[in-house]
């Protein structure tokens, strides 16, 4: 736990060149720690995007480090840092970005599918993925015929299903309506609490922010302010409406299922 | 992502907007078609010719005509008169005739130990043992050796013998052949001021007609053709000058003494030709029609082509954000490149196995209604104008894989490229 999951030095990220150049990024440097929640939050323009963009290996910098377990990841190849994508990261996007022509279990086992693993065992972490997330019995069902909150369920199974060091989610619940939005963000600060993933929010949504332990104001591609501490006004997990199970009994059960993938599993 | 994994998402991609796929498939199959049926009608053809050809493959004999004068086509004016040259006559062949002298040469060349020489030789009517007389042409003495028998045997050269073709059978009011071997045939020749000589010879043989065209007129032997053209020019005044059509040369060894004996030939203007030779230059001829064929095959197969770039570019750019996911989720760009690239050799797999499949049952269904006894073509023995080039068909399934594949990397690279987060932001 000593060396930070991802940490960024003097990250900058220029768009454009002379005059018409634009500084997304103006030199950032932080760190984020295992198990930690961290809420990357801004308005619009602010460089929250670009900045998770470049935490999750999407986009190059135009100049300094991101490191990851304590290796700078700039300078590999493309297909390592794919690699790396596919083995230590989950990704939750806000349009959900499900394949409409695949049955829901095929969506959530795409990152095993491209990992290359086979057939049979893609279906049995993905089956498991789902039941975590009480998805299993619409395995079958085309992804178009869901609910925007069961959507948004399947993105979480299919982020977790390569059991991810890292799980950003970029506005996750921005098409959601107010009672889903609390549910699936149940369901991520569960994981994050139960299971020690390691939880990078970018979002605009105050309430969403304010659940996570530490949030970085971003404003004109700078970190302007660095807040620590769950915020008070939003219901702890204890007392939310149990998404993921009970919050302490079937902790450890959980716990093992997700532990028996192993993290070589992955690869 | 595994190869078997690739190959099934590309398959099942394929099928996702099937009228779209279906129609590219379509023109893949129309190339694959016209290349299977040209193939194998070249195929066809060049076993028929070796078919019947097959069996003279150890007769010794080189066939000699006269060189074609390099300059014959350019020359200005007609060549000028020599009283040595033989009769002016056309052989057949285009190339004028063989003197005298030059079977003398042919005789006394190394290695060659007996020269047959073909003459013309004009007849006026055939007559049967019955009375009715029918009107004939000679063929050349010298086909028996390219003759398909139906019963008895080709003329010996030597005897006063002839071979008439099948449908002579009517005219002994019979369907068996074999009842006319044996039979005798009267034939008349005519001299220079048109007096008839009449011959007796026997039928040695019934000939069945072949694709070379040969066994439709009745061949005599060699004997016989000369002294029918010894009738023709008696009474004839003035100079004769002996010609002859083409001459057969016996070689001693021909396996080991062709090379030789052809300079030999070559270089005292000759043109020597084996039965080999022949059949090459026959099928030198199917092949070139064959390619010329094909080549209109591949010009579809080449508009074919672009409906694959065509269908995969529209393919990436609805897939856009497909393709941003997969890369997001760690899909190497090579991997995304043997996606859509696996796509499209797909689509030509599909073609070409149809079309394939459909053009050989196509093939072998025509040459089978075609070349059946009461066929349009069922009066050629040894007929088959559909033929399985097993090399040819593995080929051109190989090309069309290919070519779809080569035509897919455009639209493949175009989906490698995609940059991740812009492909996630397209709507």
């Amino acid at each position: 736990m000593s060396t930070p999951v991802l940490e960024t030095e003097n990250l900058v990220k220029v768009y454009g060149r002379g005059p018409a150049a634009f500084h997304a990024l103006k030199g950032l440097t932080f760190e984020i720690n295992r198990g930690e929640s961290v809420a990357i939050v801004g308005k619009s323009g602010s460089g929250k995007s670009t900045l998770m963009h470049l935490l999750a290996l999407l986009d190059e910098p135009t100049s300094g480090v991101v490191a990851l377990d304590g290796k700078p990841v700039t300078k590999l190849k493309p297909k390592v840092v794919s690699g790396l994508r596919n083995a230590t990261f989950g990704f939750v996007f806000q349009q959900f970005f499900l394949n409409p022509n695949q049955t829901v279990l095929e969506n959530v086992t795409l990152p095993l599918k491209i990992a290359g693993v086979s057939k049979s065992e893609r279906n049995e972490r993905g089956m498991a993925a789902l039941e975590q997330l009480e998805m299993a019995d619409k395995a079958k069902n085309k992804a178009t015929d869901l609910s925007g909150g069961q959507k948004q369920r399947v993105c979480i199974a299919r982020a977790l299903i390569n059991n991810p060091e890292v799980l950003f989610a970029d506005e996750p619940t921005g098409n959601l309506d107010t009672a889903t939005s609390e549910t699936v963000e149940d369901i991520l600060f569960g994981l994050h609490r139960d299971h020690g993933i390691t939880l990078v929010v970018v979002t605009h949504d105050e309430d969403l922010a304010a659940k996570c332990q530490r949030r970085l104001i971003m404003q004109d591609g700078q970190i302007v302010e660095e807040q620590t501490g769950a915020s008070t006004a939003p219901p702890t997990a204890a007392q939310a409406p149990a998404a993921s199970g009970e919050p302490s009994q079937p902790k450890p059960a959980t716990r093992r299922r997700l532990m028996k993938f192993g993290k070589g599993g992955a690869r | 992502m595994r190869s078997l994994d690739v190959t099934k998402t590309a398959f099942s991609n394929t099928l996702r907007s099937k009228m779209r796929t279906f129609l590219t498939v379509i023109a893949i199959f129309i190339g694959a078609f016209a290349l299977t049926l040209t193939s194998g009608l070249g195929a066809g053809i060049n076993q028929t010719v070796d078919r019947i050809f097959g069996g003279f493959g150890e007769d010794d004999v080189i066939y000699v005509v006269p060189q074609i004068e390099a300059d014959a086509t350019d020359q200005d004016g007609p060549p000028e008169y020599d009283p040595d040259a033989a009769a002016n006559m056309d052989s057949g062949f285009g190339t004028g005739m063989l003197t005298a002298e030059d079977i003398e040469t042919i005789e006394n060349t190394e290695h060659i130990t007996s020269v047959s020489a073909e003459v013309a030789a004009q007849i006026e009517y055939v007559e049967t043992a019955e009375g009715g007389q029918y009107q004939a042409q000679f063929d050349f003495a010298l086909n028996d050796a390219l003759a398909e028998v139906a019963a008895g045997a080709t003329p010996d050269r030597g005897a006063m013998e002839i071979a008439v073709p099948e449908d002579w059978a009517s005219i002994y009011d019979t369907d068996d052949p074999e009842d006319l071997v044996g039979e005798s045939l009267t034939i008349a020749a005519p001299n220079a001021v048109g007096q008839l000589t009449e011959i007796e010879v026997e039928i040695s043989g019934v000939l069945h007609g072949t694709l070379a065209g040969v066994g439709f007129q009745p061949i005599p032997s060699v004997a016989l053709a000369e002294e029918v053209a010894e009738i023709n020019l008696e009474g004839y005044e003035g100079q004769v000058s002996e010609g002859y059509i083409m001459a057969a040369a016996e070689v001693e060894n021909l396996e080991e003494n062709e090379e030789a004996v052809k300079a030999a030939l070559t270089d005292e203007g000759f043109w020597p030709m084996t039965l080999e030779d022949q059949i090459g230059m026959f099928e030198t001829l199917i092949d070139a029609i064959t390619w010329i064929l094909s080549g209109f095959a591949l010009i579809a197969l080449l508009a074919a082509s672009f409906g694959i770039v065509n269908t995969l570019l529209m393919s990436v750019q609805e897939r856009t954000r497909e393709i941003g996911l997969m890369k997001a989720l760690g899909m190497s760009s090579g991997k995304v490149f043997g996606l859509f690239s696996m796509e499209a050799v797909l689509i030509g797999v599909m073609g070409s196995l149809l079309g394939i499949g459909l053009g050989l049952a196509t093939g072998f269904v025509a040459d089978a209604f075609l070349t059946a006894e009461d066929g349009p073509l069922g009066g050629f023995a040894e007929l088959s104008l559909f033929g399985l080039n097993p090399l040819a068909i593995g080929g051109i399934f190989l090309l069309i894989v290919l070519i779809a594949f080569l035509a897919g990397t455009l639209p493949a690279a175009r989906a490698a490229k995609k940059d991740p987060i812009e492909a996630l932001r397209y709507e």
